[in-house]
């Protein structure tokens, strides 16, 4: 019978899994994020890098076709190494801090704005999970730029570099996974703070980008004024590229600073310290002391 | 023993240095599934901050609340599978369209996808929206929003809806389809309703039970419905005269009363006592009756009773916290 002939029943039917719920709000906030054209173009291009290390990758096994065609000095610069990877997440990781700049913003404000935050607590849904569901959204779309090309290059040149290869250099495809995972949860963090304390979607995005800067030129200063390195720990950048050096076994451009242990606790502070911020502002109701 | 739809123990509640709730305790819905109950109160007396509390948003800082036997901080996610929540203010996804608004939240209420997008069709046309549901709700009007907000909080069949002014903005039409829409509710699908409401003739049309808060406790708990089903006979005497001997006199002859102001005596009847009985009473007493007619309380005249804006009449059976007489 048509829905509008028969009338409202109460629902008693069967209910999902808390597992299941937890995707219902990426479930119907990807469909919106994609239908926008600067996010899908911003994909797009951010595709282009991971096309061309696949070429890389593939020219590097098959020096047979430079060395016949005359390009043979070029063969000797082609190989698939830690610093390969290394660059590879540079600049992929560049493309998902602008991406989650620009997809971001949408997440959190529109809720807070509409004063949806009651209606979503008000259901099964903790502050926690209610998190954990927006950052999946974000971290679904910056896996499209990061991790999923990142694995994709490291499992083309393990196929074609052979076994051997892949047993002496597994610890790159963890460390791409790894890194990856630690770069998308901290932008997607950054992106989502920015949104809950920022409505204007484009300073949302700013801020995003100025969070990365300013910190690091913040931690510059620091380092200069009190001649000392450890102001490099509040660089998010300087933390992540001395994390992936040891996650890749690649020696970083610095010398002295902290290491990669100090890096990886500064970086689980910084995840902390967003983490609280973000829960702070994440209340059904407001109230007033 | 039926389980109360609401229970309320001792519960204190501090926001911030602030104590909002004093130590209230009540026992609602006590007496099966269906009933509504009305939460009244003067701004400020804790209406909100006792339903954001049963709603898990507030952490009780002594005591404790359930909702059908759960307790609502510690059981904070199954209580909330089994109530649905209306809010007073403008909330909704305003980029959405109806049926998108609600097959979220229907799902994120537990419902299956196909089953969520079934329902929020099914509930549109219940409330009224039927022909704009595939409008985005930001551009509705007011009493439109209203029955969004009505729909998404019943789009699951809960257990208990809590309506927060859910008349508010409407006008007298879209004001009564709420009304029948509520009574629904509780009469056709079973559901418990906890109506907070500032329009008491809303509660009074709707609700079972009323409980009227101010300053952070009860000061007034009444079951309407057995007062409405009991046959007693409430009376409003007016007598010209010294009338301070009239309280003994009404005693004498069984009935309770309660003086309003000097001459205005509220009066409740035994089924035995004939009216003319009154009569004999003044005369007695050397009264002139200036009026007397049949009457309940309204439930305004409660409420301002409760609130301290109504002088205060002695105690009665019919007005002690419990069962007050309407």
């Amino acid at each position: 019978m048509a829905v509008f002939r028969r009338g409202y029943q109460r629902y008693t039917g069967p209910l999902v899994s808390p597992w299941q719920r937890l995707l219902v709000i990426p479930r119907f906030v990807w469909p919106r994020l994609l239908s926008q054209r600067f996010v899908v173009v911003l994909l797009v291009v951010s595709l282009f890098w991971p096309l061309a290390c696949s070429v890389f990758v593939y020219f590097a096994n098959h020096l047979e076709l430079l060395q016949n065609n005359g390009a043979g000095p070029l063969a000797k610069v082609l190989a698939i190494n830690g610093a390969f990877f290394s660059v590879f997440m540079n600049v992929q990781s560049t493309f998902a801090m602008i991406l989650a700049a620009v997809a971001g913003p949408g997440l959190i404000a529109p809720d807070l704005a509409n004063n949806a935050l009651p209606l979503y607590f008000a259901r099964p849904l903790s502050r926690g999970t209610y998190i954990l569901a927006r950052m999946i959204v974000l971290l679904g779309i910056l896996s499209l730029v990061t991790l999923i090309p990142g694995l994709f290059v490291f499992g083309m040149q393990a196929s074609m570099a052979g076994w051997d290869w892949f047993v002496a250099h597994w610890t790159y495809g963890t460390g791409i996974a790894l890194g990856f995972l630690l770069w998308m949860i901290t932008v997607s963090l950054v992106a989502m703070t920015s949104s809950a304390y920022v409505k204007w979607r484009v300073v949302a995005g700013a801020l995003v980008m100025a969070f990365f800067f300013v910190l690091t030129g913040v931690g510059q200063i620091v380092n200069q004024v009190l001649r000392v390195q450890w102001g490099s720990l509040l660089s998010p950048g300087y933390l992540m590229l001395t994390i992936w050096g040891r996650l890749l076994g690649v020696e970083t451009p610095w010398e002295g600073g902290p290491d990669a242990t100090e890096c990886m606790l500064a970086l689980f502070v910084l995840i902390g310290v967003l983490l609280g911020v973000l829960l702070r502002k994440l209340r059904p109701v407001e109230v007033v002391s | 023993m039926v389980t109360p739809v609401i229970a309320i123990d001792n519960l204190h509640v501090k926001l911030g240095r602030r104590e909002i709730l004093k130590g209230i305790s009540c026992r609602l819905g006590a007496s099966g599934e269906g009933k509504a109950i009305g939460l009244l109160g003067p701004n400020g007396a804790g209406k909100s901050t006792l339903i954001q509390t049963l709603l898990g948003f507030h952490k009780p800082s002594s005591g404790s609340a359930q909702i059908l036997g759960l307790d609502c901080h510690k059981q904070s996610a199954q209580v909330k599978a089994r109530i649905g929540y209306m809010p007073e203010n403008d909330s909704f996804i305003s980029d959405m369209t109806a049926v998108a608004f609600l097959r979220l939240m229907g799902e994120i209420s537990g419902m299956p996808p196909a089953a969520a997008l079934e329902k929020a069709h099914e509930v549109l046309f219940h409330v009224g929206l039927g022909e704009a549901r595939y409008r985005t709700v930001g551009t509705y009007s007011l009493g439109m929003k209203q029955m969004a907000k009505l729909a998404q909080a019943i789009i699951h069949g809960p257990q208990l809806v809590i309506l927060d002014e859910p008349t508010n903005g409407l006008d007298p039409a879209a004001r009564q389809r709420m009304l029948i829409l509520i009574r629904e509710m509780k009469e056709q699908h079973g559901m418990n309703v906890l109506l907070c409401s500032h329009l008491l003739r809303d509660v009074e049309e709707v609700c079972d039970e009323v409980v009227i808060l101010k300053d952070g406790l009860i000061v007034h708990q009444s079951d309407l419905e057995a007062e409405r089903s009991s046959d007693r006979r409430f009376v409003q005497l007016e007598v010209a005269g010294d009338d301070s001997k009239l309280a003994e006199a009404f005693q004498s002859i069984g009935a309770e009363a309660a003086s309003e102001s000097p001459g205005v005596w509220r009066v409740v009847l035994p089924r035995e006592i004939e009216i003319g009985v009154l009569w004999r009473l003044a005369a007695r007493e050397n009264l002139r009756v200036t009026k007397l007619a049949y009457r309940r309380d309204t439930l305004e005249e409660l409420f301002l009773k409760a609130v301290g804006h109504l002088r205060a009449t002695p105690v009665t059976k019919q007005e002690a916290p419990v069962h007050g007489g309407i």
